[in-house]
């Protein structure tokens, strides 16, 4: 087994990589920017090294200055995590070409799936259903209103590098779609330096459906059930949970079937996510392959009872998958929140800042896939995510009520969260009835005030705290930093 | 003592006799008998009226956020705003302006000097954490200047574009 594996990102999916590769018995390099100088990650890492300035292209998307990295510490391969540079091909050719491994598929595999495009191609190839659309990328904002047309309105303006929510357009009417072109195209641009868009239906009543698969290199495939991901906001999974509660098992068994052949037509190697949409009635079309760990991957590793990363550093250095599809048996449920710095007051904008105070929830069925801690000062720099919060227990309704749990007892204080919004999500009848479509959002909560049962009562917390001695001179803090701990400890009770 | 409480914006009016560990309050009509513990820096245990709560308080600038059973409240003392708003007055009182809502960087300026915008014309892209926002006219107006350039870095407060309320050109000039 490899001896030393560098971690090629920051936050809670660097942690999650690390806690693996430490039951493994595998050391690890973290590296970081000088955004996150005092992160979670390089603390954790047996070794870190410090990559450049704090914007991504210095640091983390710096391909040449990770490979060195890993060369320096004697790392023998590359943990990508997601985002940067988890999907880049050019990356994982770098990697191949240095005798790096690098962790997830092979740098064609990537190239071809992260081209939506060329994915749909390979899939309507095989026989697989892909979303109405077109089939090639479009300059021109007037083909794409001749395209919508003969499928009909809304359609969905995507980039063909797409990911992540960004360069996606909604637009439902032909007066929209110059600007919707050209803000996607732009936006594209920025994320992925690539501003190719293309158009295809957009399906207003779906459900996100998704099949997790594992390749190894000898052609061995298989799929470990489903999830369902269909809260979102912006485009981007907020609430994600496994199993789907709508697949009947044949349903269930038809889809992985598809998902395992889809994988094969792209000559898929380690873990990766075919994506479905499920209409209203049961049809289901094929999105994209994600070539990496997905954010949500926790919801499979709890109703499978397996460990996602170890199976992928394991196929990453060649040992044959050592699960069958028959070994792979759901059982329970499991949910998982992603918590953001952001404020669902204001359409969920970000809400970067120091977090004052946290206090993460414990019990039996709970994981928090946490990357901050108190005193951490959320940067301005990257995607605002804070942790994952994921749950487990026996039955859908006893993993809503062990999460609703999970979220009260979650506390960070300094920034804005969406946990009071989740909350209110999590114990909202359509929830709880399953009636989760990807407009869940918009339809149910767009007009969200919240619960102000206990406003009395924080009032009488803030006349509380203004009185002991102890803190309430908050405007003289710069001076209480030259106390010694004998005369502030006396006021402690 | 009476309190006069700012709660999410909503004023309530809290009449309270404060003892040793213990609160008898009057909010309108309804009565509450508190008692409570320092648990932490950041925690408070209360009783109130037999039912136990946590509260998680922190310190903001002019004000706390309490969060009790999920639920973040952001409060503030109503008559200690009063006192220091001649401070703030100026600030308050300065038109809504072109300014990002926290740090970003400038992606499009859709306007130039001289042009008119309507209320709510979108006048500025900026994209912060990889999201692109848009920043609106907050009133109709002539732009009077642009103080930016696409792609550079902005922080909230910064204003980005100067824009002449319609209203008041003849009576500023």
């Amino acid at each position: 087994m490899f001896k030393k594996i560098l971690i090629a990102n920051r936050g809670e999916i660097a942690c999650r990589v690390i806690n693996t590769c430490r039951d493994m018995g595998i050391k690890t390099v973290a590296v970081y920017s000088d955004a996150d100088e005092k992160a979670i990650h390089v603390f954790s890492a047996d070794q870190s090294v410090y990559l450049g300035a704090s914007e991504p292209s210095m640091s983390y998307l710096d391909m040449d200055k990770i490979i060195d990295a890993a060369k320096k510490t004697g790392a023998e391969a590359i943990h990508p995590g997601y985002g940067f540079l988890a999907e880049n091909p050019l990356f994982a050719e770098k990697c191949e070409k240095e005798g790096v491994v690098f962790i997830g598929p092979p740098c064609s595999v990537i190239k071809n799936l992260g081209d939506k495009i060329t994915s749909r191609k390979i899939m309507i190839d095989s026989g697989i259903p892909v979303t109405p659309g077109l089939t090639s990328t479009e300059a021109d904002f007037s083909v794409m209103i001749i395209e919508a047309e003969k499928i009909g309105y809304p359609v969905l303006i995507k980039a063909t590098a797409g990911g992540g929510g960004k360069g996606i357009r909604i637009v439902n009417s032909s007066e929209e779609m110059e600007e919707a072109c050209s803000s996607a195209s732009r936006e594209a641009l920025n994320a992925f330096g690539n501003n190719e868009i293309y158009l295809e239906k957009f399906f207003t009543k779906a459900r996100h459906i998704e099949f997790q698969i594992l390749a190894d290199k000898y052609g061995n495939i298989i799929h470990l059930m489903d999830r369902e991901c269909s809260v979102q906001r912006r485009h981007q999974k907020i609430i994600e949970e496994a199993p789907s509660s709508v697949l009947s098992n044949l349903l269930r068994e038809e889809m992985g079937d598809i998902a395992v052949a889809a994988a094969k037509a792209s000559g898929y190697v380690n873990a990766g996510t075919v994506e479905f949409l499920l209409d209203e009635n049961n049809n289901f079309y094929f999105l994209e392959i994600n070539t990496r760990l997905q954010v949500e991957h926790p919801v499979t590793e709890m109703i499978i009872g397996i460990d996602l990363v170890k199976h992928q550093i394991e196929i990453a250095y060649g040992n044959t998958l050592s699960l069958k599809q028959e070994d792979i048996i759901a059982k329970g449920h499991s949910i998982e929140c992603r918590i953001y710095a952001e404020d669902p007051e204001k359409n969920f904008f970000p809400s970067p800042g120091k977090i004052d105070f946290l206090k993460e929830p414990s019990g039996p069925g709970i994981r928090n896939d946490c990357g901050v801690y108190t005193g951490f000062e959320v940067p301005v720099d990257y995607d605002p995510i804070l942790s994952k919060l994921i749950v487990y227990a026996e039955t859908r309704d006893q993993a809503i009520n062990k999460m609703i749990k999970a979220l009260k007892d979650y506390i960070i204080l300094g920034i804005k969260t969406p946990i009071e919004f989740m909350i209110d999500v999590l114990d909202s009848k359509p929830f709880r009835n399953s009636e989760v479509f990807t407009d869940f959002i918009e339809t149910h909560f767009s007009e969200w005030k919240k619960d102000m049962t206990f406003a009395n009562i924080a009032g009488f917390a803030f006349i509380i705290d203004g009185l002991s001695g102890s803190k309430t001179q908050s405007a003289g803090l710069s001076q209480e930093e030259d106390l010694s701990p004998w005369q502030t400890l006396g006021n402690w009770k | 003592m009476e309190y006069n409480l700012n709660i999410d914006e909503e004023k309530v009016l809290v009449d309270a006799l404060i003892s040793e560990q213990k609160i008898e309050a009057k909010i309108g009509d309804d009565d509450y008998n508190i008692s409570f513990s320092s648990i932490s820096d950041n925690q408070i245990y209360l009783v109130v009226n037999g039912q136990g709560v946590n509260a998680y308080v922190c310190d903001t600038e002019d004000g706390k956020t309490i969060i009790i059973d999920g639920r973040a409240f952001f409060v503030q003392d109503a008559d200690l705003l009063e006192q220091n708003s001649t401070r703030k007055k100026t600030a308050l009182n300065k038109p809504s302006e072109v300014t990002p809502p926290m740090p970003a960087v400038v992606i499009v300026v859709s306007v130039k000097t001289g042009d008119r915008v309507e209320s709510g014309q979108g006048v500025v892209v900026v994209s912060a954490m990889k999201m692109e926002t848009t920043l609106f006219a907050p009133y109709a107006g002539i732009v009077k200047k642009i103080n930016v350039n696409e792609g550079d870095k902005v922080m909230p407060g910064d204003i980005l574009v100067d824009i002449e309320k319609e209203e008041e050109t003849l009576a500023e000039s």
